[in-house]
């Protein structure tokens, strides 16, 4: 049975990647929505 | 107003203006004619391929026109300022939905049945044999085809890129109807008798009501707006 | 409170990668392979939490006409198919080694496949519709249809494949599960579903703020 390692590795890189995208996906809409609110002057 | 007749009079206006104006019957017979051409050429001379084929064949033609006939069920309604008028009409919405269902599974059983005809002539495939059990399976098909269709329909003839978000949204949904049509058509072309695709037969009937009760429940909401 | 959860998370994975890598045995029969499963059998269970959140937030949304149910589809619908698309990736990744071909119709991964086309159509959906109170609406509708088609797919699914079956060449999930494995798989479940947690929540404040603004 050969060790595949190199695709466990490819599986658990591509997740790695993935998630971390998204994580940095949400942070930069959250941080391009925090800098609108503070320019906007706040409507009541 | 009765329930029923309301249904009833959206069946009959359809019916009534595909009548006179026919430009949804011949372009679809044309188009099942392509098809027909279509088929043939991809897969090429080889006799038995095809009539190997010839179940999935049914079906993509039947989905094909499906997507181009129930795509276009409400744009009457759009493009002639009547959807006001639809959302404004009393009691419960969901007998629109019904009358427009019924019309689109008269409209998809007039294409299946020129499409069995053609495939029949064409293709040299026995389906006068089977013909009755077929029959059912058809008519179960047609109606899971036709309810989510139908609903589908009515909510992208307002959205932008309708005629391709229309079949984005239809086709993953319809894989169970596909599945379970093409297995059930291909054990009957082969002769088995109906009760061995009983269980293919219970699902969609299973999935039919689903779907029809969906589209009761949730079509209002479509409606609005 | 959010940033515990993102905490908490980090903390979950990395116990999971110890656990499916440290802790967990080298299975008998497919090798280090199977350690992919520690990733894709719980994506795919974080998915499937994902629809149901969407076809709750669907329902809540019809019913009471509040917001917060229609944030709540949205972004369990955008880590839903985040995490079918893991879901298939590594299957295929696994299934290479194992059974020779990076893609098969099997049951499991064509019915993953088919859940993934449905919920992307959703999220396409969502986003041709600008107004918020139409695309609400019709996403719910939608969102609704999906999920009670799930049961549906899976068994046209099963049935369809047990016509085309070839000879089944190795049935891992036949013999009993080794405890090890068991637990690693139970602990990178809880992993993933508190990073689903933690993305969820981030999602839907996103979301809030976008409505405010």
């Amino acid at each position: 049975m050969p060790s595949n390692w190199g695709y466990v590795f490819a599986a658990y890189g591509i997740a790695a990647v993935a998630l971390l995208s998204y994580w940095r996906h949400l942070a930069r809409r959250t941080h391009a929505l925090a800098a609108r609110r503070a320019a906007k002057p706040r409507a009541t | 107003m009765t329930y029923a007749r309301r249904a009833w009079i959206i069946l009959w206006k359809d019916l009534l203006i595909e009548r006179r104006a026919k430009e949804h019957a011949n372009a679809l017979l044309f188009f099942c004619l392509l098809l027909l051409f279509l088929f043939q050429f991809a897969l090429g001379p080889d006799r038995e391929r095809l009539a190997a084929a010839v179940p999935g064949l049914l079906w993509l033609g039947f989905i094909l026109a499906g997507l181009l006939g129930l795509g276009r069920s409400f744009l009457g309604e759009r493009d002639n300022d009547c959807w006001e008028g639809l959302r404004l009409t009393p009691g419960d919405k969901s007998a629109i939905y019904l009358g427009k269902l019924a019309g689109n599974c008269v409209l998809m059983t007039a294409v299946e049945i020129i499409l069995v005809v053609l495939f029949g002539v064409f293709y040299d495939v026995d389906l006068w044999t089977p013909a009755a059990p077929l029959a059912l399976v058809l008519a179960l098909g047609t109606i899971g085809l036709a309810a989510v269709g139908t609903l589908f329909a009515a909510m992208t003839t307002q959205v932008r890129a309708r005629e391709l978000l229309f079949p984005v949204l239809l086709l993953p949904v319809q894989v169970p109807v596909l599945l379970a049509t093409v297995s059930a058509t291909q054990a009957l072309l082969l002769g088995q008798p109906l009760a061995d695709v009983a269980h293919w037969l219970k699902l969609l009937a299973g999935a039919d009501l689903v779907y029809v009760t969906i589209g009761i429940l949730t079509f209002e909401f479509v409606l609005e707006g | 409170m959010i940033r515990v959860l993102g905490w908490l998370a980090v903390l979950g994975l990395v116990a999971g990668l110890a656990a499916g890598f440290g802790y967990a045995p080298r299975e008998a029969v497919q090798g280090n392979v199977q350690r992919i499963m520690y990733l894709h059998v719980p994506a795919v269970l974080t998915a499937y939490l994902a629809f149901a959140l969407v076809l709750a937030g669907s329902i809540g949304y019809l019913a009471t006409r509040r917001s917060g149910w229609d944030r709540l589809a949205a972004a369990a619908g955008e880590i839903g198919v985040l995490f079918t698309g893991l879901t298939i990736v590594s299957g295929s990744i696994w299934g290479k080694p194992t059974w020779g071909t990076w893609w098969t119709w099997d049951a499991r991964l064509t019915s993953t496949a088919v859940l993934f086309c449905v919920y992307v159509g959703y999220l396409l959906l969502r986003s041709l519709i600008e107004d918020p109170e139409a695309r609400a609406r019709y996403a719910a509708v939608v969102g609704i249809l999906g999920a009670v088609n799930i049961p549906i797919v899976h068994f046209s699914v099963k049935w369809w494949r047990a016509l085309h079956q070839p000879s089944t060449i190795l049935g891992p999930e036949r013999s009993p599960i080794d405890p090890a494995i068991g637990l690693a798989l139970f602990v990178n479940w809880v992993a993933f579903t508190l990073l689903f947690a933690y993305f969820l929540s981030r999602r839907m404040e996103i979301a809030r703020l976008e409505e405010q603004t």
